[in-house]
This record gives C-alpha cells, sequence and structure tokens, in this order.
C-alpha cells in the first residue's frame, strides 16, 4: 500500500494573457484554465503505479477556488482523493512560501509515501517547488527518472544522468519530478467525468493547517515579479540582389558569421 | 446595501438580512431558465474536446480521403466510454443523460464528423431501442459488448424504394414455427459494414395472417446475413454505408425487440432520439467552420488590413454566431426535454432541421470566407461543407422535419 501524493496546479489555458497596465501581473480572471501540462505526465505516472503496486492516489492543489475545477479533471482520470488548499493569505505566494504551506500539508498528513511532480509550470517555469519541498521535509529528490519499481519499501528507479544512466535505490518517502512525455497521460472517460462529481474534496486552509505565523504569500514571499512585459521578437529583413551564384555565396557567408563553419551544398547522398 | 453594526439590537436584525440576502442568491442560482451548463457538463466538453484534437484530429482527413473506418480510433473511443454513453454503468457504459450525450456527440463532431456519426448511430440508433425495449435477456447479452466497443451497432429501415415514405418497406419477414424468416434488402445503412449487430425494421406475417411492423436484433454471423457495397459517399466517408441482404434469414424468437407488433412505434421513437444525435453532430461541424473562419480572417491580411475588419466579412462571422447560438438551445432544449422523458417529435425534427440547415450555411460561407484556400483539399472547409450536408438528408430529410412540425403543430402541439 503506497500513499501517492501528485502535486498539480491549475494554468492559464493560453498564451496569450493580458498583462494588467496597473501592477503589471497577469489578468487572469475569466480566462479558461487546464491542468499545468507537466503535470499530466506525474497523474499518469501516479494512476499507473497505483495500478501496478495498490495504494491510493490523492492529487493536492493549492490555488483559488476555481482551482476546483482542475482538481475535478484529476478524479475523472483516476484519482481517488483530491485536496484543495485554499486561502486567501496564500494568495501571490512565490515558491518558497508555497512550499512552506505544502510542508505543512504534509506534516498534517503524516502518512505519505511518494509526492510526484512535474518538471515546471507553463505559467511561471520556476520548477522549484520539488526540490524545495525536498529540503522541508527532508526526503529525498529523485529526477528524470524513465523507469520506476517499488519493492518493500524501496524505491528502484533508473535515472537519466547526463551520457549515463543510473540505477538509484532509495527508501520511502521520496519526492519525484517526472520530465515531460515520460509517458502518455490518459484521455478522461466519460464515466470518469461523472464520478468525479459524485466524489468530495477535502479542503484545507490557514486555520486547518495551525500554519505559523511566518505563512503569508502576499507580503513575506521573498521573490517579487516587479512587472510582467510581452516579448515582442521580429526578424531581422534583409535582401540579396545579384545572380544566383552571388546570392548563394552571400547567404553562405552570412550563416558563416553566425558561427556555422561547414556548410554542405548540392547533391543527394554524398 | 450597506450594514453597519452599533448595537445588540443592530446584530440581531443583522443576522436577518443576512438570511434573506442568502435566500435571495438561492433564487438567483436557480433561475427558471438557466442557460449555464454545469462544471459536470463543462469538464465533459473539455474533456470530449481534448480526446477528439489529441486522437481524431490526425485521423479525419485520413478517413475521408480513404473512405475507411478507423479501427484504432475505435478503440481508444472505447476507452473513453464513447461506445456507452447511456448504457448503465452495470453493463460497463458510462450512464450519462441525454444532454452529456449530445455534447460528446457534438465535440466528436467538430473535428471528425465520420466518427461523430458512426458513435451516434451507434448510441441513439443501435444501442437505445434495446436499452428501452430489449428485454433483460438481450441487455445481458448485447449490451456490455456495445458499451466496451467490442460490437458496433446500426439500424436499418430505408430501402431502395422506401425511403421518406417508411410505410413502404418491403422486408418481410415469415412466421415458421417458432421464428420468422426474413428476406428482402436494405440500402443506405450506417455502420452497415462495421456493425455486428442491426436493429432491422421489417413487416412480418404471421402463420394466422396477422400483418404489422416489428424491430429485429440481427447478428452479423447469423446464416442469410450478407453485406452489400460500400457506398462512395460526397461526405461522412470515413462512415461506413452500405446495403444488407437477407436471404431466408431464420430469426428466433428472442432476437424480436419489443412486441412484435411494436415496429413502427420503436423506428420513430428512436428516429426522434437519433436526430438529437444528428442535430448535434451538424452543430459540431459548424462550429468548426466558424472557429476556422474566426481565425482565419483576423490572420488573413488583405489591403493592409485583417479581412476580419471588412464589413463583408464580419457580418457573415455575426451570422455564423447567432445561428449557432440558436441551433445550441434548440439541440439542449430537446435534450433537456428527452431527460424529463417528455415527448421530444417536435423539438427532436425541429432541432434536427434547424441545425442541419445553418451547418450546411455556415460550412459554405466559411469556404467563401477563406476564399481559394477554402476551396482546397488542404484546408477542411471543403470536407466540412460535403459533410453538413449530410446532416440535411438522414434520419428524415429537412422536409419530412417541418412535415413532422406541422403536423404536431396542427394537431394542437403548438
Amino acid at each position: 500500500m503506497v500513499n501517492i501524493f501528485v502535486l498539480i496546479k491549475q494554468v492559464p489555458g493560453t498564451h496569450n494573457l493580458e498583462i494588467d497596465k496597473k501592477n503589471g501581473a497577469l489578468i487572469r480572471e475569466g480566462i479558461e484554465t487546464m491542468i499545468n501540462p507537466d503535470d499530466l505526465y506525474a497523474l499518469e505516472l501516479g494512476l499507473k503505479l497505483k495500478e501496478r503496486y495498490g495504494g491510493n492516489t490523492t492529487a493536492l492543489t493549492m490555488g483559488p477556488s476555481q482551482a476546483e475545477f482542475a482538481l475535478r479533471e484529476c478524479l475523472a482520470m483516476g484519482v481517488d482523493e483530491a485536496i484543495h488548499v485554499c486561502d486567501q493569505i496564500f494568495a501571490y505566494s512565490d515558491t518558497l512560501q508555497t512550499t512552506l504551506v505544502l510542508k505543512e500539508v504534509f506534516d498534517k498528513i503524516k502518512n505519505y509515501d511518494l509526492i510526484i511532480t512535474g518538471s515546471q509550470t507553463s505559467d511561471s517555469s520556476t520548477g522549484q517547488v520539488p526540490y524545495q519541498l525536498s529540503e522541508a521535509l527532508d526526503i529525498p529528490l529523485i529526477t528524470d527518472i524513465f523507469s520506476i519499481e517499488l519493492k518493500n519499501g524501496f524505491v528502484q528507479c533508473q535515472r537519466n544522468f547526463g551520457h549515463e544512466s543510473q540505477n538509484i535505490q532509495v527508501e520511502l518517502p521520496i519526492i519525484l519530478r517526472v520530465r515531460k512525455h515520460f509517458n502518455k497521460p490518459r484521455p478522461l472517460s466519460l464515466l470518469g467525468i461523472k464520478k468525479a462529481f459524485e466524489k468530495g474534496i477535502k479542503k484545507f486552509d490557514f486555520n486547518s493547517l495551525n500554519c505559523p505565523d511566518s505563512i503569508d504569500g502576499c507580503n513575506k514571499s521573498p521573490t517579487r515579479v516587479v512587472k510582467t512585459e510581452k516579448i515582442s521578437l521580429q526578424r531581422k529583413n534583409e535582401i540579396i540582389k545579384g545572380t544566383i551564384t552571388e546570392k548563394i555565396q552571400k547567404i553562405i557567408e552570412i550563416i558563416q558569421e553566425h558561427g556555422i563553419e561547414k556548410i554542405w551544398v548540392g547533391g543527394a547522398h554524398e | 446595501m450597506v450594514i453597519t453594526r452599533k448595537t445588540k439590537q443592530d446584530k440581531k436584525s443583522l443576522e436577518i438580512d443576512y438570511k434573506s440576502l442568502s435566500d435571495k442568491r438561492k433564487l438567483d442560482n436557480n433561475p427558471i431558465l438557466n442557460f449555464e451548463p454545469n462544471e459536470q457538463l463543462k469538464l465533459l466538453r473539455y474533456g470530449v474536446r481534448k480526446f477528439a484534437e489529441d486522437v481524431l484530429l490526425p485521423v479525419a482527413p485520413i478517413v475521408d480521403r480513404d473512405a475507411t473506418f478507423n479501427w484504432e480510433t475505435a478503440r481508444h473511443l472505447a476507452k473513453i466510454n464513447a461506445w456507452g454513453i447511456e448504457v448503465p454503468e452495470k453493463y460497463g457504459g458510462a450512464q450519462l443523460d441525454s444532454i452529456s450525450h449530445a455534447i460528446t456527440i457534438e465535440e466528436l463532431s467538430r473535428v471528425c464528423a465520420s466518427t461523430g456519426l458512426s458513435v451516434s448511430a451507434h448510441n441513439s440508433l443501435g444501442v437505445y431501442p434495446i436499452l428501452r425495449w430489449g428485454t433483460d435477456e438481450q441487455k445481458e447479452r448485447y449490451l456490455p459488448a456495445l458499451a466496451s466497443g467490442k460490437m458496433i451497432a446500426g439500424f436499418s429501415m430505408t430501402e431502395p424504394n422506401a425511403g421518406s415514405d417508411v410505410k413502404k418497406i418491403n422486408c418481410l419477414a415469415r412466421q415458421v414455427g417458432k421464428g420468422f424468416l426474413l428476406n428482402g434488402s436494405k440500402i443506405f445503412v450506417t455502420n452497415g459494414g462495421i456493425a455486428s449487430i442491426l436493429i432491422v425494421i421489417s413487416r412480418y406475417k404471421t402463420e394466422n395472417g396477422k400483418k404489422g411492423m416489428t424491430a429485429f436484433i440481427l447478428d452479423n454471423t447469423m446464416d442469410g446475413y450478407e453485406i452489400g457495397k460500400l457506398e462512395d459517399k460526397m461526405g461522412m466517408r470515413g462512415s461506413s454505408t452500405t446495403s444488407i441482404y437477407f436471404n431466408d434469414l431464420f430469426i428466433s424468437q428472442e432476437n424480436v425487440l419489443g412486441l412484435i407488433s411494436d415496429g413502427f412505434k420503436i423506428a420513430m421513437n428512436t428516429l426522434d432520439v437519433g436526430r438529437i444525435g444528428i442535430a448535434a453532430q451538424a452543430l459540431g461541424i459548424a462550429r468548426a467552420a466558424y472557429e476556422h473562419s474566426v481565425e482565419y480572417s483576423k490572420r488573413r491580411i488583405q489591403f493592409d488590413k485583417p479581412i476580419a475588419n471588412f464589413q463583408g466579412i464580419s457580418f457573415k462571422l455575426a451570422e455564423m454566431a447567432t445561428k449557432i447560438e440558436t441551433a445550441r438551445l434548440l439541440v439542449y432544449k430537446a435534450a433537456h426535454m428527452r431527460n424529463q422523458g417528455r415527448d421530444i417529435s417536435k423539438e427532436a425534427a425541429m432541432c434536427k432541421y434547424y441545425s442541419s440547415q445553418i451547418a450546411r450555411d455556415i460550412t459554405q460561407e466559411a469556404i467563401q470566407v477563406h476564399g481559394g484556400y477554402g476551396y482546397m483539399k488542404d484546408l477542411p472547409l471543403e470536407r466540412y461543407y460535403r459533410d453538413a450536408k449530410a446532416c440535411e438528408i438522414y434520419e428524415g430529410t429537412t422536409e419530412i422535419m417541418k412535415m413532422i412540425i406541422s403536423q404536431q403543430i396542427l394537431r394542437g402541439n403548438v
């Protein structure tokens, strides 16, 4: 019986977010949302491990009240339980504040074996929470695995390490950070969707977690996003004139200027 | 309302205020007309759309080009319970309601109308009659295989000389001892080439001379069951349409669906339900064409500005959006009435007639918005147009829909 927790985040379903001109933050109200795409691989791994070894899967998120919808999606995928950590005071938490809240959650849960996360979120791309949580809970973190087995309270996994692969054995509990395209997340079944709304979602807030005063997302987050700006990419245009040979010569020169030394021209399958 | 707290008395009145406030909120959340889908329907739409874009999008142009049914897709559909939308959980289905059914078909058809058609015909024309009129034994025998997609079902009534005029069907089942011997032929059978079981509407004649129309559940493995040629269609090419021949096909009593004389009632009622499915398909196709048009007209620059900024194009978009909204309300209303177990003949005919007509209009205008690009097979617009046209014809033409609606109106169902 392994107790598997998958950390997920609800993110905007689009990359074309408008920026609030007053405070430089992204406008998240009234836009379509989705589960952070990287988290789907973590969810799929959690479900696969449960199918293989038995146990219990729980999806956990910290976010505003509408994040409940993301948890319903997790339940529809097949996780057994969902936990929603939500409080006004957690709003605007940076990764460190988020981790501190998660630590309180897991201290309260106590009985956890495997915490699985995705590699990073698509809306902030920090990828820090698994590392920080590993420190906070003082349990090992394994990243970039490509195979995993559970045996008598131990995890045996193979991990990418540059050009090598490492075989690692580690005692539970651990945190696993799953890379992109590690597996193929399952689609939502119609029955799963119906069942997702028959299950309850467990709620935690500041008071029920007995959070210390050091937790205050808005005022005590060490990281502050001062401003968010859209990047505009503009292509450089240059019209090359001359005969075909001259044009090709010029193109080769331009490419070489960019540090590419050997250019192969002409003749198929030389 | 500004509430200031001053004395104890005030606090009491404040509580009352809150209570009436919350009562008011309850009323607001439960209006007489509610157009907002609930969270479950939102997740359903999201889930099916994601599935369709993931699995159906790559195969849609291929099944259209090759005119083949894709069995790989069928297996994927089985994973999301698409073959057993309304089948009870105990038989392995999802046991969802009619609105969920319509949304599922709409989202599948938005990406691949052929697949939408196969799934819709299976669920509402093949599975539904067994659910409604089947005996427990018939349900046990067929529903688990149907819900899991191991068997695909179809429905056949149309014959070469009996299209809109369904009472003229010629297929005849003569009673022989304890069963029937069926002879005749059916044409334009949706899922004909892939269906393991077929609901067949036929005439019958008992040994003591009683006549009428009846419905049979036929297995494609029965002796005398022969699949005819695969039709080469204008659209919906990824869905298998064939003729079926019956030569001295012996049918035992346990393959009779409902009462022996219920054939016409079963056929009409099943088609009513099927029409919501066709309307949902048409709605899905229309939405696909509309969404493409909006995106393209914002991107396409002519005369130094996006063509969406020209009234000629933007009015087309406005018309499309309004038509889709109207069709959607009709479809969901018919589905809602079916959920309540009411007679849906008129509403089903209305939503089928209107949705299929606007789907044809919108897909045609969408090609116009795309200009030359829309006419090319590189873009799916021309496929949408071909697919949408079918919705105006099968399961009762638009003209028959208007006949049904007018008959209902004149009968007093105004």
